[in-house]
């Protein structure tokens, strides 16, 4: 009968060991201890950076920055969200696309952070980025790490050798002609795609464009709009470029990524998030000059031509034994201009936090990049007024849709309205959405 | 991936009746329990390890997560899945494969296993390890090793074929050879295993049938159709059944090679449940694709044991 009762209990143990432990105590508690957290490459290197600076302060804090790798992490979190929360570190790294889904699927399992008076640096943020990592009752959920407007890069180098001239590009079609003169002067390719979409999604230049004449896959009311007139002829733009023979195929992965800003496989443009820009400081550094950066193009001649390309969110999740600590780490990293310099030293994520933006030296001419400064520009793009983008629950579906569209468009030659319709339908009628066309 | 094994293994295991007991019982206790007391620390884990998950599977199949809320929706799920252009692209995509791989697999697996039994083979040990250490290989690995061979740009393999002049193969993004590359990949992957399997068996034939054969004058290949093949068969049900549910519940290879593309061309189940559950949180769903997907499984495996039943006979 005791060995019953024995093995009983622990099964129980085992089976209950996921069973949310209300503890009151956590927002009190002791900097102390040792915090884990999951992030990927080059976030994790800007979080890396603030430990020596955070431990001057909490020499008794110990944390572990790990790289789980972007998408990785995204499977991670919903297992462990779906387990109850256990198993996730103390802080995760939350995309934009992300956080509504985790917040809507799994409430209550990311710490409401005004329990730690988070609620006073909403005013130190966009207003926009604040809200997409807030619930609707203005729970705060994750304390915006990156802000990103779409980053237009290009390779001066290649641009001079065609003969060129950038500046006077002003709208996309401009902009493929030139890819065309650029392919027959240099044999370069205008830009990469990962065409069938084998490694990730492909999908980035769609969004970009279909931002660009103020749309996107929902619109504000949740409606699907991916088959809206933008949304086709931002996929027509995309067909066209790849029909002219001028865009490279290349596997979308962070080391092709690499290759790419390293000039190892030469691409004309890289339209990108405003991190880029820190990303190629530190990861190409020979490439010092070669790279410039400037507005993306307009769709249409005096269209819109700023877009916000995502961001990114620290959060805490409930389950976490020792929030007092992290929640003390990411205010450090984020809600300080010491924490926010080391972070965006040692990482290069473009900072949502005001007073950096505002602070001396952070839009000061770059080097790199010519004596050109790419934060002065993505500071003016976030000050244009660029449309709301509404991810909703079902955007990793809509991605899906739209990347399958994409590959049909790409690889067999399919009518881009047709292609869009067809994936606009499926995400309806998985997910009970209507078609705003309807 | 191996919940549905432990059924056909269990299935060799003989009618292992007991001797009758003539000594008296003991008298310590309830004897008749004691084999049970034995049991339970197995059946407790059964219980909350195996059973507990297919129920509550189960249960979750007939829900739906409406905005953080676990509603009861019956057989919405299943209706809906009925009526999912997407799943039968999976399901297609699937028999494809299995349709394709598994009996060039067999084929592979017996030719590789009469080698390897060969008094001609030196090194024998050596060649049957070799041949057996894909299966062990982890999914990672897997991945970046098949990456690097299939690439349709700098790939080894399409350097290979273009040294003969064949060229280039756009392996992994074009929807038909993706197709091809997972038939590939798998094949490399489980051969070796199912070539073990026949090797066990094939030397369970006694050697003396083949010496009786020699001496009436059969040829090699008479030796192998009439000695070797019908040897065989208890060893070929088992790895048709097993080849059958581990390609219909197909994962690895689509997730780390295409991605269940170019536009779902390598979709499988298994990739489609994954999506619907770890991509899109939708674990109704997800749920309900793993209960169809082993009702199919069940109904082709029972086929499977029919067939060769009557070919036994």
């Amino acid at each position: 009968m005791a060995v019953t009762a024995t093995a009983i209990a622990a099964v129980a143990a085992l089976v209950g060991c996921s069973a949310p432990s209300a503890d009151d105590s956590a927002t009190d508690g002791e900097v102390a201890g040792k915090i884990t957290i999951w992030t990927w490459d080059a976030p994790g290197d800007g979080l890396k950076a603030a430990i020596p600076a955070f431990q001057e302060l909490h020499p008794d804090v110990e944390i572990d920055v790990q790289d789980v790798g972007n998408p990785a992490i995204w499977e991670k979190i919903t297992t462990g969200m779906a387990a109850g929360g256990s198993g996730l570190p103390d802080v995760l790294n939350i995309g934009i696309d992300y956080m509504g889904n985790y917040v809507e699927k799994f409430p209550g399992e990311l710490v409401d952070l005004r329990d730690f008076g988070a609620d006073e640096l909403a005013d130190e943020f966009p207003s926009g980025a604040w809200k997409s990592g807030s619930g609707a009752d203005g729970a705060v959920y994750g304390i915006p790490y990156e802000v990103n407007a779409t980053g237009f890069f290009y390779r001066t180098d290649i641009f001079e050798q065609a003969g060129v001239d950038i500046d006077s590009i002003e709208t996309w079609d401009q902009l493929l002609e030139a890819g065309v003169t650029i392919k027959e002067k240099t044999g370069v390719n205008l830009y990469n795609q990962d065409k069938a979409a084998s490694a990730a999604d492909s999908a980035g230049l769609w969004q970009l464009l279909t931002a660009l004449q103020g749309s996107f896959y929902f619109d504000e009311q949740g409606e699907i709009t991916m088959n809206s007139e933008a949304g086709v002829h931002s996929l027509e733009l995309i067909k066209k470029a790849n029909d002219l023979g001028i865009v490279g195929d290349e596997q979308g992965s962070w080391d092709t990524l690499l290759a790419s800003l390293r000039g190892e496989t030469d691409v004309a443009i890289m339209p990108s998030g405003g991190w880029m820009a820190g990303v190629m400081e530190n990861e190409a550094p020979d490439m010092a000059g070669n790279w410039g950066v400037r507005l993306p193009p307009a769709v249409e001649p005096g269209g819109i031509t700023a877009a916000v390309n995502g961001g990114t969110y620290l959060s805490i999740p409930t389950e976490s034994k020792n929030q007092r600590t992290a929640w003390e780490f990411v205010n450090f990293a984020l809600g300080t201009l010491e924490g926010q310099e080391v972070v965006y030293d040692g990482g290069g994520m473009f900072p949502g936090y005001k007073p950096m933006l505002e602070s001396e030296g952070f839009a000061e001419p770059s080097e790199y990049f010519n004596g050109q400064s790419p934060n002065a520009i993505f500071i003016a793009e976030l000050a244009q007024d660029t449309p709301v983008v509404n991810y909703t629950s079902d955007y990793a579906r809509a991605l899906k849709a739209l990347t399958d569209a994409q590959t049909r468009v790409l690889l067999s030659g399919a009518d881009p309205e047709e292609a869009l319709n067809e994936a606009a339908e499926q995400v309806a009628q998985q997910t009970n959405r209507k078609l705003a066309s309807d | 991936m191996n919940a549905l094994l432990e059924t056909v293994d269990a299935r060799p295991a003989t009618d292992r009746r007991r001797p009758p007991s003539r000594r008296r019982r003991s008298s310590i206790g309830h004897p008749r329990l004691t084999p049970y007391l034995f049991l339970l620390p197995t059946i407790l884990l059964f219980l909350a390890f195996k059973l507990y998950p297919y129920l509550s599977a189960f249960w979750v199949s007939l829900t739906q997560n409406v905005g953080g809320v676990t509603a009861f929706v019956g057989l919405d799920n299943y209706i809906r899945l009925a009526q999912d252009p997407l799943f039968y692209t999976a399901l297609g995509n699937t028999v494809l494969i299995l349709v394709v791989q598994v009996p060039l697999m067999l084929a592979l697996g017996i030719v590789l296993s009469v080698a390897f039994n060969s008094m001609l083979l030196k090194w024998r040990a050596f060649w049957r390890t070799t041949y057996f250490v894909p299966i062990v290989m982890g999914l990672v690995a897997y991945g970046i090793l098949f990456r690097a061979l299939f690439d349709s740009g700098d790939g080894i393999v399409n350097e290979m074929l273009g040294a003969v002049g064949i060229g280039p193969i756009p392996w992994l993004v074009d929807p038909f050879w993706a197709k091809i590359s997972i038939v590939l990949a798998m094949t490399w992957h489980y051969t070796g295993q199912n070539a073990i399997i026949y090797l066990a068996q094939l030397q369970s034939i006694p050697g003396e049938l083949y010496e009786a054969a020699q001496v009436d004058g059969a040829n090699g290949w008479q030796r192998f159709w009439n000695i070797t093949m019908p040897g065989l068969r208890p060893a070929l049900l088992l790895t048709v059944i097993l080849s059958t549910i581990g390609t219909l519940q197909l994962f690895d290879e689509p997730y780390v090679l295409t991605n269940g593309g170019p536009d779902n061309a390598t979709l499988t189940i298994g990739m489609y449940l994954y999506q619907n559950g770890f991509r899109y949180f939708d674990f109704g769903y997800a749920s309900a694709i793993g209960y169809a997907l082993t009702l199919i499984i069940a109904v082709i495996s029972l086929i499977q044991f029919r067939l060769f039943k009557e070919k036994t006979r």
